[in-house]
C-alpha cells in the first residue's frame, strides 16, 4: 500500500487521467444545463491530454506533445463555437437546458 | 431537482471511483519499464558500475530485430547488447548498455555462462516519474486532489460562476501535473489558454444567461476577506522581496540576453583504465519550447497548417452563430445590443 502512495509511476498518471475523463463523462450524463455540459467535455479533452502526455513520457516519444498542443487548439474551436450556440438558443428560448429543447424530436 | 442531479452524480462517480480502484494495481504493475533483467548476469554488471543505483531494470526500449545482409535477425537477450536503466539515490536515470564479453561471445555453444561488462552509461534528466521521492509524491497528490475536486465542483454546483471556478481549479491542478511529466510548455499554454481565454468566454456567457433567480452569491464573507486580504499582502511581499534581490553586475549584463544553463554531461564513457569520462554534454530539453517546436514544425507541420484554418472556420462560425438575426434585431433592438457584445467574445 505504502509503496503504491510514495512511489508516483505512470500508472497514477493513467489512473487520474481515467477519474478526470469519467467525471467528465459523468457531467454530460448527469448534468441537463448545456453549459456544465460543455465543461464537463473540456474537462474529458484534458484528462486524454493528460493520458497521451503520460505516454509520451513512457516511450520517450516527443510527437504526442505536439498532438496535446493541437487537441488543446480543437478545444479552444470546440468552446467558442459551443458556447456561440449557447447563446443563440439562450437567445430564441430564455433557457439552455437541453431536457426542454425538443424541437427536432418526433 | 438539482439536488437529485448532485445525489446521482455523486452515486455516478462513486461506483467508477470503485471501478478503478479495481484497475489500479494492475495498471501499476503492468508498466512495461519494470521489466526485470534477463540474464541475471546483466544486472549484475550494472550494480557492479553504478554500486549505489537503487533499482535496475531491463525496458524494451529498442527495435526487437536486425537485419543483417537484407535477412532479418531477432536480437537475443543472452548474446546480443542489452540496454538496461538504473535508477540512482538523487533521483537520476542512467541508461546502461551491457554487452558480452569478446572473448565469451566466441564460445556461443553456452551463452549462459558468458560474463558482461558495461560499455558506456548515459545519465538522462532528473525523473520524477520513475524515481521515489517523498516530496514529489506529496505534489503528486495535492495536485491530483485539486483537478478532482475541481472536476467534482463542475458537475455538483448550481451556482454556474462556481462551476467555472472549480473548472479553472481543475485545469490548474492538471497544468501541474504536465509539468510533472515534463511538458513545461503545454503546461504554460494549457494556462494561457484554459484559465486565461477559456474561462473569460465561459464567465462572459454565464454572464448573458444569468437569470435573476440564480444570482451568483457574493463569496464575501469576513473570513474571505482576510484570506483575500492575506494572499494579496503574500504576493505583494514576494514580488517586492524578489524585486530587491535583482541586483545586476552592471547594465551591460542587465542588458544582454539571457545565456543558456550550464551544460551538464549526459553521456559518460568509461575509459580502459576505468574512469569516466564525459562524451557527450548537452543541456537537458525535453518538453521545452525548443524540442516541442521542432517536432511541430518538422513531421507536425500539416496538422499544425490545418488547425490554423480550424480555429478561423471556428472565429467565423461562433460570430454568424452568436449574431442576432436581422428580424430579431429589428423587433427589440436594445435587449439585442446587449447581447451581441457577449457573442463577440
Amino acid at each position: 500500500m505504502s509503496e503504491v502512495v510514495w512511489n508516483i509511476g505512470y500508472g497514477h498518471f493513467l489512473v487520474l487521467a481515467a477519474v478526470l475523463f469519467l467525471i467528465g463523462v459523468a457531467g454530460v450524463l448527469v448534468r441537463r444545463n448545456a453549459l456544465i455540459m460543455l465543461m464537463a467535455v473540456e474537462l474529458m479533452l484534458n484528462a486524454a491530454n493528460v493520458t497521451l502526455l503520460t505516454f509520451s513520457r513512457m516511450w520517450g516519444d516527443l510527437s504526442a506533445h505536439t498532438f496535446a498542443l493541437i487537441v488543446i487548439a480543437v478545444a479552444a474551436a470546440e468552446a467558442s463555437v459551443g458556447l456561440a450556440i449557447v447563446v443563440a438558443v439562450f437567445r430564441g428560448r430564455r433557457n439552455v437546458e437541453v431536457d426542454r429543447l425538443t424541437t427536432l424530436r418526433h | 431537482m438539482i439536488r437529485t442531479h448532485a445525489a446521482r452524480a455523486t452515486v455516478i462517480v462513486a461506483l467508477i471511483s470503485a471501478v478503478v480502484s479495481l484497475w489500479a494495481p494492475r495498471a501499476y504493475a503492468d508498466d512495461p519499464r519494470d521489466r526485470p533483467c534477463q540474464p541475471p548476469s546483466v544486472e549484475k554488471a550494472v550494480r557492479d558500475a553504478l554500486p549505489a543505483a537503487t533499482v535496475v531494470r531491463c525496458p524494451v526500449l529498442g527495435p526487437e530485430s536486425e537485419i543483417v545482409n537484407g535477412v532479418s535477425r531477432p536480437l537475443r537477450s543472452d548474446t546480443d547488447p542489452v540496454t538496461a536503466e538504473a535508477v540512482l539515490p538523487d533521483g537520476r536515470l542512467a541508461t546502461v548498455e551491457v554487452v558480452v564479453d569478446d572473448a565469451v561471445k566466441a564460445n556461443a555453444a553456452r551463452p549462459e555462462t558468458a560474463t558482461r561488462r558495461v560499455r558506456s552509461i548515459t545519465y538522462q534528466h532528473l525523473d520524477l516519474t520513475g524515481s521515489s521521492g517523498k516530496g514529489m509524491a506529496l505534489l503528486f497528490w495535492a495536485f491530483a486532489l485539486i483537478a478532482v475536486v475541481g472536476a467534482l465542483f463542475v458537475i455538483s454546483r448550481r451556482n454556474l460562476i462556481a462551476a467555472v471556478m472549480g473548472m479553472v481549479g481543475s485545469f490548474l491542478g492538471i497544468a501541474a501535473i504536465y509539468m510533472m511529466l515534463y511538458a513545461q510548455f503545454l503546461a504554460v499554454i494549457q494556462m494561457l489558454v484554459y484559465a486565461g481565454a477559456i474561462m473569460v468566454l465561459f464567465v462572459f456567457v454565464v454572464m448573458i444567461l444569468n437569470r435573476p433567480e440564480d444570482e451568483p452569491v457574493a463569496p464575501s464573507g469576513r473570513a474571505g476577506q482576510v484570506l483575500g486580504g492575506l494572499a494579496i499582502l503574500y504576493l505583494v511581499g514576494r514580488l517586492i522581496m524578489m524585486l530587491t534581490h535583482v541586483e545586476p553586475a552592471s547594465v551591460e549584463v542587465a542588458m544582454s540576453a539571457p545565456q543558456p544553463a550550464a551544460p551538464m554531461c549526459i553521456e559518460w564513457q568509461r575509459a580502459d583504465n576505468g574512469g569516466l569520462t564525459c562524451a557527450q554534454s548537452e543541456r537537458p530539453d525535453w518538453g521545452s519550447i525548443k524540442a516541442v517546436g521542432a517536432d511541430l514544425f518538422g513531421p507536425g507541420l500539416f496538422p499544425f497548417e490545418a488547425i490554423s484554418i480550424l480555429l478561423l472556420v471556428a472565429v467565423v462560425g461562433a460570430i454568424a452563430i452568436a449574431r442576432p438575426l436581422r428580424e430579431e434585431r429589428d423587433a427589440d433592438g436594445s435587449h439585442d445590443d446587449a447581447h451581441s457584445g457577449g457573442g463577440a467574445a
